[in-house]
């Protein structure tokens, strides 16, 4: 073997964007390595972040792979090592390791149109694929991203998103009224509900909390999307990362290296474990 | 290369070794562990099962990984820490134990090999012992694919013949271990072979205890994830994790920092053995955890074992051994769990 798996490569803070206040705050965070490497990823992977003295933990990668100046993580302060995280400044080192897991097969979807449904901080890893289809905007058909979260201050990405805005259609939400705010109100899945996107060649990609998920599968199926038009991430505790602590399966799939993308085709007939 | 080594050159034989690193079962307080031994006469193969397997010296209870400081240049520095490279011969290692090696060897290679797992693994020579009488009275390898005279994993396997030990070399590694000392050896007698060959046929009706049908249990397990069978199983499990803790085959592991010093930082990252029959050991950062009580977490034990790397390796994640059963302080028995699985009314 020629390189060791488990050897984090070390990375500069570049930029870091306080994406959401409060106290669920978010922050976004763009590194780059302080030596060359091959590190290249797919829409939906992962990679291990160290922070040194703390601990690692799994993160999803929030740029397009289209992106080769920065990797960027959009990480909500929620544990050990994320809220070490959180007290970084530009210019802190940080450890790298990956990319892990399956990613979206973006590939398969050239031609369709990509309906995006996320909730809170499960816009990170949407970012990533929603970006690389935008990048590539004459591969794919209509993009839509329907989005909400508890609160306006709790939607990341703001400032993207009026640009966004634009370019695609964009539904947001959020679950309770508030002044000022235009948009529905409500959860996720009754926004889903409310804007009817068609099955009509068209793929669905679902990320957020796992009731969220649960809900807007249901939705999807009464609009008559079949189980291989519907997406989603899994999200399990994880430690190595590649498939050998022995703690993030459902079944016999380690989300780790198996995942974290998963049909509802596939997921449907896995346990119920995460 | 099959051969003959008197008791009384047994001793002799391990002198010629001196430059390996020599690991054997060592009785202290009336329990047998593997220790590093210096004096060839104190290796003593007659002995039951030790109570933790051989997986600990390829596979530590604790190791480090890295060791990293802050450093002017970049901000960090970190260091690969890999294990040291004298080779060892484990002596007297039990067919169950070797062989739950070789099962664990499937996840540690593969897409991502593990680097620390394979340096002690290749540089590791096992000689094994048939076990003429069974170790335990809960020993159960037949039914899991094993036997007590199995050659799986082993570079030699001794057979112990009363006055002599029957050595059959089985890897080439074994073979230049003979040849270390090729005077301690003689030429196997054909009524050696036939003393051989009775003794392992005996130590397989030895063998009391096995899980009938067994091969029937993986796919009843799979529809038995949503039944209230866990439940019940499980209730007297205090959730000591005894039975993965002394499992040959369970590799579950925890990566942690250890830190000696913040300010300059300087410290370490270690990986641990960890349990999946503790509570802890799924739960999400937010507090979610996907197996939030000890039914599912008995649960994953059996079906991991009895499932999932039999749909993974095609092999029972169990060898046999008995320790789970013969050291669980409420008595859960994973022969009696797997015989109500077959049984179980679907």
């Amino acid at each position: 073997m020629d390189y060791n798996v488990y050897i984090p490569k070390l990375a500069k803070i570049i930029e870091i964007k306080e994406e959401v206040g409060g106290s669920r705050p978010i922050k976004s965070f763009r590194t780059h390595f302080i030596n060359k490497n091959d590190f290249s990823h797919r829409c939906g992977q992962s990679a291990m972040i160290s922070v040194l003295g703390k601990g690692e933990s799994m993160i999803s990668i929030s740029s397009s792979p289209l992106v080769k100046d920065y990797l960027q993580f959009s990480i909500l302060k929620m544990g050990r090592v994320t809220t070490a995280l959180h007290e970084m400044q530009v210019g802190n080192v940080i450890g790298i390791r990956g990319p892990y897991g399956n990613g979206f097969p973006i590939e398969e979807w050239k031609g369709k149109n990509l309906v995006f449904i996320g909730g809170g901080i499960g816009l990170a890893p949407i970012w990533s694929v929603l970006n690389t289809a935008l990048g590539k905007r004459e591969d794919y058909g209509d993009l839509i991203l329907i989005y909400g979260a508890r609160t306006s201050k709790d939607l990341v990405f703001n400032d993207e998103l009026k640009e966004l805005k634009k370019k695609i259609t964009v539904f947001l939400s959020v679950d309770v009224e508030e002044e000022g705010w235009k948009e529905f109100v409500g959860f996720v899945p009754q926004n889903v509900t409310d804007k009817k996107p068609s099955p009509k060649n068209s793929i669905t990609v679902t990320c957020g909390p796992p009731i969220m998920i649960k809900f807007v599968i249901k939705a999807l199926k009464d609009l008559g999307f079949e189980d291989e038009q519907i997406y989603t991430t899994v999200e399990n505790k994880m430690k190595c990362g590649i498939g050998k602590c022995g703690r993030c399966n459902i079944g016999k799939h380690y989300v780790c290296k198996d995942g974290p993308v998963y049909s509802w085709a596939q997921l449907k007939n896995l346990p119920q474990e995460y | 290369m099959e051969k003959i080594l008197t008791k009384k050159s047994f001793s002799k034989w391990v002198k010629k070794l001196e430059s390996y690193k020599i690991y054997a079962p060592v009785k202290n307080d009336d329990l047998w562990n593997y220790e590093i031994i210096d004096i060839p006469e104190s290796i003593q193969p007659d002995y039951p099962n030790t109570v933790l397997s051989p997986k600990k010296i390829i596979f530590p209870q604790r190791e480090i990984f890295l060791e990293f400081k802050a450093s002017n240049e970049e901000g960090l520095e970190v260091k690969e820490i890999l294990p040291e490279e004298r080779p060892a011969i484990i002596f007297g290692v039990r067919p169950c134990d070797a062989r739950a090696l070789t099962l664990t060897d499937n996840v540690f290679k593969g897409d991502f090999e593990d680097p620390y797992y394979w340096k002690r693994r290749n540089q590791t020579i096992l000689i094994g012992l048939t076990c003429n009488i069974p170790p335990s009275f809960d020993c159960f390898c037949l039914s899991v694919g094993g036997s007590p005279h199995s050659k799986d994993g082993l570079d030699i396997l001794m057979t112990d013949l009363e006055d002599k030990y029957y050595i059959e070399s089985l890897t080439k590694k074994g073979n230049q271990l003979i040849n270390l000392a090729k005077d301690c050896f003689e030429e196997p007698k054909v009524m050696d072979k036939k003393d051989l060959e009775k003794i392992q046929a005996n130590s397989e009706i030895q063998i009391k205890r096995q899980i009938k049908d067994i091969k029937k249990i993986p796919k009843k397990l799979k529809g038995m994830f949503d039944t209230p069978f866990w439940d019940k199983e499980s209730l007297s499990c205090i959730q000591c994790g005894i039975c993965t803790y002394l499992c040959p085959t369970c590799h579950c592991f925890d990566i942690n920092d250890e830190v000696a010093s913040s300010a300059p930082l300087k410290g370490k990252r270690v990986r641990t053995w960890d349990n999946c029959q503790f509570p802890d050991f799924t739960m999400h950062s937010s507090g979610h955890n996907p197996r939030p009580d000890k039914a599912s977490r008995l649960r994953q034990r059996i079906l991991h074992k009895f499932q999932y790397f039999v749909e993974l390796y095609e092999n029972f994640q169990c060898v046999g051994c008995g320790r789970c059963i013969s050291k669980c302080p409420v008595g859960i028995d994973i022969i009696e769990v797997l015989d109500k699985v077959r049984d179980y009314g679907l």
